[in-house]
């Protein structure tokens, strides 16, 4: 009797001495500094450099010395042509999205269904994944070259009288650029769908086959759909990577010509800022790239969240 | 709806792996067929190859009469229940109902009205628009249910459909499917270990051991006549006391040896039953419910001492090892090794209200009607024919 009083006497004494916060509220706390060093890094690396690029558009930067112009940089920016190039080249470029995911998933299913020599087809399309995209530059221009494997091969078909050189016209060296880049994409977006594809529980395509499923329609009805989330980070990774990581490869093989043919936004901003010495200017080309690719992120977290 | 027939059906995996060995089982159309055997005994196999998931090494499977042994799964026209349900998660029960009908072409509306009679069937009527991860356990198994007689194949195949459900579900839908399959008609090959279901479920049941056939019978045939020590010892729960003992075949009775003490049993058994000759070792099996406790008194007992006892509620399970002369001067001493270091070797099934206690000495006695013969050896029945 007296033990269940003093237990009871602490219970009640405990109330007041410790303020209880609600379940949710320590959930909020204990959140929040878990994400602390998350935060800060992102406001140091990523926050604090956006905001800098914003104060250099508003001024003349020769990387050394910078003075205060206000917004007159942006009012030529939109009259510069060559932006307006570099945008177009950007969306064109968005043309090769469909085939740097499409072939990486017809490669996939493929492997996933252990076709004859699937061992070999592994390792040659993990590759260019392990390979610098410098390197695959170099290579891709020797491929595409005047006197190039390309033009080699078309000989060797027997068609002698054909020349190529791709990336020597204004009008097809975009395209090889995009080829390229859809080659350098097919690695890791296997991958990513060979994982995908090892997730898909196997008695599933075993009872749509009961069900009298064929082939393709097993492939739409349920590999694609169980698949469809891995496709849609293959495709912001690959949309992401176009905006900004094809400028090692422009680097070597076209220096974004001939003329400004192949000339993105990455590489406009490289070439405004340390050809032309116009780091104001790069500044903002850099923010509107920025805002490009963030709506390319928003515009999929949406998506991704839609679909829980 | 058709018949299904196996015949010297066998499966090799790899090298040596031989999961069905020269299975010939005949399922007659509309008959609900049982396949159970314990764990790894090829159960799911045979059912795979039945359903063409699975090559057929040799032998011959037909369906309808046609050889089925190259047609792909998808022109066999058989549904398949799997044990994880293998529910498409990303479609809305109606559709994973209506799935096959689609394949095959059924207008929209054919198909709306076959699902909705599917569902009323299954009390699925509700859940047509959730998809599969927002429902129960049981709600699943009745959408796999669903998906299955939809399509009205020519055959039911069900692999262990109701071992992921807990104990009250598994009754309800163990009464369920059997109830829907005598509806519809359909030959049904059901597997599961479970012997409850075995035995409620089928109008026959088939007994595997190691990929190979050991009986196929009505449940209560297997039952009363297993046609060796694993059929016996393995249906019926707890299963059939199987005894080790000398038999002398006499002229008007049949004397049995445990141990030191003998019983007679009637002197029929002699011309229904392949017995040796006198003196020589048969495995004699009695079914726990055939052991009967008598008084010391009666004739034709035997003296056992209880070593165990398990109440089950309904009805208590008396674990018995009988008295030899010399076990007798053990059953004597005092202490507590004794009660562990003693065997039992009969099991007695018994009414709640009987009154013992371990260490007990009882008299029992054997139904006399009731007694299996086996062969020392082989393990085979020494029945000559069904009676
Ligand atoms: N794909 C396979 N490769 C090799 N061996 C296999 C394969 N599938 C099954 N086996 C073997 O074949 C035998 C029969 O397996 P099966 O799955 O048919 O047993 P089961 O009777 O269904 O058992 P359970 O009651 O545990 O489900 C087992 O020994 C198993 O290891
Ligand atoms: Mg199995």
């Amino acid at each position: 009797m007296s033990e269940r009083s003093a237990h009871m006497s602490v219970m009640t004494s405990s109330a007041p001495r410790v303020r209880r916060m609600t379940l949710r509220r320590r959930r909020q706390v204990a959140g929040f500094l878990f994400a602390l060093p998350a935060i800060a890094l992102v406001v140091g690396f990523i926050g604090v450099p956006i905001g800098q690029a914003v104060y250099y558009s508003f001024t003349q930067w020769n990387g050394l010395t910078s003075t205060w112009i206000g917004p007159s940089t942006w009012a030529q920016a939109f009259h510069n042509s060559n932006l307006w190039t570099a945008l177009e080249n950007n969306a064109l470029l968005l043309l090769a999205v469909p085939f740097a995911l499409g072939l990486p998933l017809g490669i996939a299913v493929l492997l996933h269904q252990r076709v004859a020599g699937w061992r070999i087809f592994r390792s040659i399309y993990f590759l260019p994944t392990a390979i610098s995209w410098v390197v695959l530059g170099l290579v891709a221009e020797r491929f595409f070259a005047y006197q190039g494997t390309l033009n080699s091969i078309i000989h060797a078909l027997g068609f002698s009288h054909v020349n190529t050189n791709m990336l020597g016209y204004e009008s097809t060296a975009l395209s090889a650029l995009g080829i390229t880049f859809v080659f350098t994409m097919i690695g890791t977006n296997t991958m990513l769908f060979l994982t995908g594809l090892a997730t898909l529980d196997p008695s599933l395509e075993e009872a749509a086959r009961i069900d009298g499923a064929g082939s393709w329609r097993i492939f739409r009805s349920i590999t694609l759909p169980h698949l469809s989330r891995f496709i849609q980070l293959a495709f912001v990774m690959t949309v992401i990577a176009l905006f900004s990581a094809l400028f090692s490869l422009i680097f070597v093989m076209t220096g974004g010509g001939p003329g400004y043919a192949t000339t993105t936004m990455e590489f406009l901003i490289y070439q405004t800022g340390f050809n032309q010495g116009d780091f104001g200017t790069a500044a903002l080309y850099g923010l509107i790239l920025f805002v490009l690719t963030g709506i390319v992120g928003v515009v999929q977290l949406r998506l991704i969240g839609s679909n829980e | 709806m058709a018949e299904i027939t196996f015949d010297g059906v066998t499966k090799i995996f790899g090298d040596d792996i031989r999961a069905v060995d020269e299975l010939s089982l005949h399922v007659a159309d509309g008959e609900f067929m049982v396949l159970v055997g314990p764990s790894g005994c090829g159960k799911t196999t045979a059912l795979r190859m039945l359903a063409g998931l699975e090559d057929i090494t040799s032998g011959s499977l037909s369906i309808g009469g046609a050889v089925v042994n190259n047609v792909l799964p998808k022109d066999r026209d058989v549904a398949m229940v799997f044990q994880n349900y293998a529910l498409y998660p990303h479609m809305s029960v109606e559709k994973n109902i209506g799935f096959a009908l689609k394949i095959r072409g059924d207008s929209k509306s054919e198909i709306k009205r076959k699902v909705g009679e599917a569902a009323a069937i299954l009390h699925l009527t509700d859940y047509l628009e959730r998809r599969p991860k927002a429902l129960s356990g049981g709600q699943r198994q009745r959408v796999a249910m669903g998906r299955a007689i939809v399509r009205s194949p020519q055959a039911f195949l069900m692999d262990e459909p109701l071992s992921n459900l807990d104990a009250q579900l598994r009754v309800e839908m163990r009464l369920e499917i059997a109830r829907i399959q005598r509806i519809l008609g359909v030959a049904t090959v059901y597997v599961t270990h479970d012997q409850v279901e075995a035995m409620t479920m089928g109008d026959r049941v088939a007994v595997l051991r190691a990929g190979k056939l050991q009986q196929v019978d009505t449940p209560q045939d297997l039952y009363d006549h297993p046609a060796n020590e694993f059929v016996a010892g393995f249906m019926g729960s707890p299963p059939m006391n199987l005894v080790r003992c000398h038999v002398r075949p006499g002229d008007d009775r049949v004397e049995v040896d445990f141990g030191d003490q003998t019983i007679e049993l009637p002197w029929h058994y002699t011309s229904s039953h392949e017995l040796p000759a006198s003196g020589l070792d048969v495995v004699v099996g009695v079914r726990p419910e055939d052991v009967i406790i008598t008084d010391a008194s009666s004739p034709n007992t035997i003296k056992t001492r209880v070593e165990r006892r398990e109440a089950l509620g309904a009805e208590i399970l008396v674990h018995l090892s009988h008295l030899d002369s010399s076990a007798d001067a053990l059953a004597n001493e005092q202490g507590a090794l004794r009660d562990i270091s003693r065997r039992s070797s009969l099991v007695a099934k018994m009414g709640p209200r009987v009154q013992v206690a371990v260490g007990d000495v009882l008299s029992v006695q054997i139904s006399p009607e009731h007694a299996h013969f086996f062969d020392a050896t082989t393990g085979v029945t020494l029945r000559k024919r069904k009676p």
